[in-house]
């Protein structure tokens, strides 16, 4: 076996069987699902007892009270009343009601505004709810007041649908825009987190082994860069590993998810997996499961996560070199934190741009973010997924990561073999400069 | 393979800092080489580049007559100043691993980690994990880790600091074995009595120059016998009249026991008339070769003054 690969299997070995990676492994599948779970299950156990309220609806207008009691929404019970509004007001004001909705005579023309008072507000929920009853009912008064029959406003209610379809050479996705959008966040913040985690283990490694002493043990039997690249290359193993085996524990426990749920909360209550009721009112999807595993396919396609294992793996091999030469260049792991500065901030600074690349996919700016390496690992993958990338700028941005990691480990290698022999003396910026020239 | 371990006029730069200046000697098998020098004199940055973790500017380093490469690392066996090892590795996978980065297949690491660990009265140890060691077994396993590849040359680097006088005796009978099996020793130290009980050979750094070479006996017998010790009962006041009077320098001195260094011009009989004069019984009287204590520090402070 080769020096690299010897040093890279016990890399990988040892870090496996620690009790670190074990319960890292089990426990972050576990703690997402248990994020997204939790408040469903507390909400829904608590929704027998949810509060009524009491809706106090003055109709000024004499015509939209009765079809109003009709789309009221479920927590809501309204009571016609033609008691003055300022009566009302101190009502609501002193706790016997819980709010007023007033609806002017003028509504009906549009230049009056429809009102509802109450002390707190009422939840954004409440809010679109509301809005959403008012406005059907108003629209559909106004409709009978220009004369419009019963087929008229039969066919105003009927459903207008528009789907978002993005073409991609492996087929159309139907409705994947959402869902893109998402995965787009999901694989984006993946990518810098792995990165993040899986650079600084090296960078502990390389500090350990400084503190430790033994590196003067293992360099008198390889040579450095043999050490630092088994390193990397066991390290990102063990991250490969790793990810793959939360990808796949995710998948079975959101398999398992909808049974659990249906257990703990009677077979009756649908489960809303994702998110608290109501929270994502526009995905519709006609499935129990919050999103459709035919449209999560449609967009998470095979192409799309070999790319984000690359653009990982690319992203991690830079900066994990890095991090190993900020590693080498100090004795403890505190004095590490002001160097990493320059490393961690490429990694950071892509991440502001996410929300921009995922609105504009195909602009100049984001074409170009996603090409430039130091960018490209989070950014490529986020524009994959909510756009129809070509080939030849994924292996663009492939091939100059490739380049700059060579870079990167070329600079790396020299700051490490010098720096994992030096103790007790902190290296200045001039310092490293006459490291990486005078590497014999 | 007996190999001899040459270096050839060998210099390394830091910076602005000359740590190692024309530096030669040849460490033959089958001895003990001393390689000695106070902190800071270039040993380890020289030892560095014997291991090839660092390359010379100039001259050069070879092992049985090939230059130092990594196929001369796996002749070598290295323990340095500073050692360490995994602390939550457990101790035998730890020393397969090392053979394994010296060559070693997998099996036959195993099998001399155990011999050498059974060797140390240690074999208990093998499933143990390094942080549930105590500080002297671990620096047995750095030992194990250093010779378990049965290397040519054996580097160790201040072997016995921090080492008790039993773990101590045991690791100088095995570098004896070493030495009688023809392996060549590089011992660094800078604990003359340690280098004057156990080198054939030495070799007196300082300032990264070599400043003095040869076997023990040669640098003996090149300062003369120029040294008395005595034992006496008695008043020791002739000591100080003697110093006074320029005739010794006084290395160490007890109650009734002393060694002197004789000024030039003082006759060994002239410190036993004194004695004698003042009174004291003499129990002793010995002239003989400075101790090497003496060698090392008239030297370094005589290569200081010509610099």
């Amino acid at each position: 076996m080769s020096p690299i690969a010897l040093v890279a299997r016990s890399e990988f070995l040892r870090r496996i069987r620690s009790k670190w990676f074990i319960a890292t492994t089990l426990l972050a599948p576990l703690l997402t699902i248990a994020i997204v779970v939790v408040p469903v299950v507390a909400i829904t156990a608590s929704g027998g007892d949810e509060v009524t309220r009491e809706v106090a609806v003055r109709d000024e207008t004499g015509r939209l009270a009765d079809a109003l009691a009709e789309e009221a929404p479920e927590s809501v019970l309204f009571l016609r009343t033609g008691a003055p509004a300022d009566s009302l007001r101190a009502q609501v004001l002193r706790g016997d009601l819980d709010a007023v909705l007033v609806l002017p005579a003028d509504l009906l023309t549009g230049e009056a505004r429809a009102r509802y008072l109450s002390r707190s507000g009422g939840g954004l929920t409440l809010q679109s709810e509301l809005r959403g009853a008012v406005r059907s009912v108003v629209r559909a008064e106004r409709a009978r007041l220009a004369g419009a029959g019963d087929e008229v406003l039969e066919v105003l209610d009927a459903p207008t649908a528009l789907d978002f379809v993005t073409v991609r050479d492996e087929g159309d996705a139907a409705g994947g825009a959402e869902i893109g959008f998402l995965i787009a966040n999901v694989l984006g913040l993946l990518v810098y987190i792995a990165v993040l985690l899986y650079g600084a283990m090296v960078m502990r490694g390389v500090i350990e082994e400084k503190t430790n002493r033994i590196v003067e043990v293992v360099v008198s039997s390889v040579r450095p860069f043999d050490l630092l690249m088994g390193k990397v290359l066991g390290i990102g193993a063990v991250g490969l590993l790793q990810l793959a085996a939360w990808g796949v524990l995710l998948f079975a426990l959101n398999l398992a998810a909808a049974p659990i749920l249906a257990a703990l909360l009677g077979p009756d209550v649908a489960p809303p997996v994702a998110g608290a009721p109501g929270a994502m009112p526009t995905a519709g999807a006609p499935s129990e499961l919050p999103f459709d595993p035919g449209a999560i396919a449609a967009v998470l396609t095979p192409g799309l996560l070999v790319s984000f294992v690359l653009f990982f793996l690319g992203g991690y091999l830079l900066f994990a070199s890095l991090f190993a030469a900020v590693g080498s260049m100090v004795d403890t792991e505190a004095d590490a934190q002001s160097l990493q500065v320059p490393v961690i901030l490429p990694i950071i600074v892509p991440l502001l741009f996410l929300p921009y690349v995922v609105d504009q996919p195909e602009s100049a700016l984001s074409v170009g973010l996603s090409l430039f390496p130091l960018s490209s690992p989070v950014l490529m993958v986020v524009r994959m997924s909510v756009a129809s990338v070509p080939l030849w700028q994924v292996l663009l941005a492939l091939a100059l990561l490739a380049v700059a990691f060579v870079g990167a480990v070329w600079v790396a290698a020299r700051i490490y073999r010098v720096g994992i022999l030096m103790t007790g003396k902190k290296a200045s910026f001039r310092d490293l400069a006459r490291w990486v020239r005078e590497a014999a | 393979m007996p190999s001899a371990l040459r270096l050839d006029s060998v210099t390394k730069r830091y910076g602005q800092t000359l740590a190692v200046d024309r530096v030669s000697f040849t460490a033959e098998p089958g001895r003990l080489f001393g390689l000695l020098g106070p902190n800071g004199a270039g040993k380890t940055s020289t030892i560095r580049m014997i291991a090839h973790i660092t390359a010379p500017d100039s001259g050069t380093v070879t092992l049985g007559g090939e230059p130092v490469s990594p196929a001369t690392q796996r002749r070598m066996g290295y323990l340095p100043e500073e050692r360490g090892l995994y602390r939550k590795m457990k101790v035998g996978e730890q020393l397969v691993y090392l053979g394994q980065l010296k060559g070693m297949g997998a099996h036959e690491a195993e099998t001399a980690a155990r011999r050498w660990l059974d060797r140390f009265g240690a074999s208990g140890w093998y499933g143990k994990k390094v942080e549930e060691l105590s500080k002297g077994m671990q620096q047995k396993v750095q030992f194990v880790a250093t010779v378990m590849h049965d290397p040519a040359l054996v580097i160790l680097d201040e072997p016995f600091s921090g080492l008790d006088p039993l773990n101590a005796d045991v690791l100088q009978e095995t570098v004896a074995e070493l030495r009688e099996a023809g392996r060549t020793v590089l011992f660094a130290s800078h604990r003359m009595e340690q280098v004057e009980q156990l080198c054939d050979d030495l070799c007196l750094i300082a300032g990264g120059r070599v400043i003095l070479a040869g076997s023990l006996r040669e640098v003996r017998q090149r300062f003369g016998r120029d040294t008395a010790s005595l034992e006496f009962d008695g008043d020791a006041g002739f000591l100080d009249g003697l110093e006074r009077a320029g005739a010794v320098r006084i290395l160490s001195r007890s109650a009734h026991a002393a060694t002197l260094r004789l000024a030039e011009g003082t006759d060994a009989r002239d410190v036993l008339r004194a004695a004698l004069d003042s009174g004291a019984d003499v129990d002793r009287f010995e002239v003989h070769t400075p101790p090497l204590a003496e060698i090392f520090r008239e030297s370094v402070s005589g290569a200081a003054a010509r610099a």
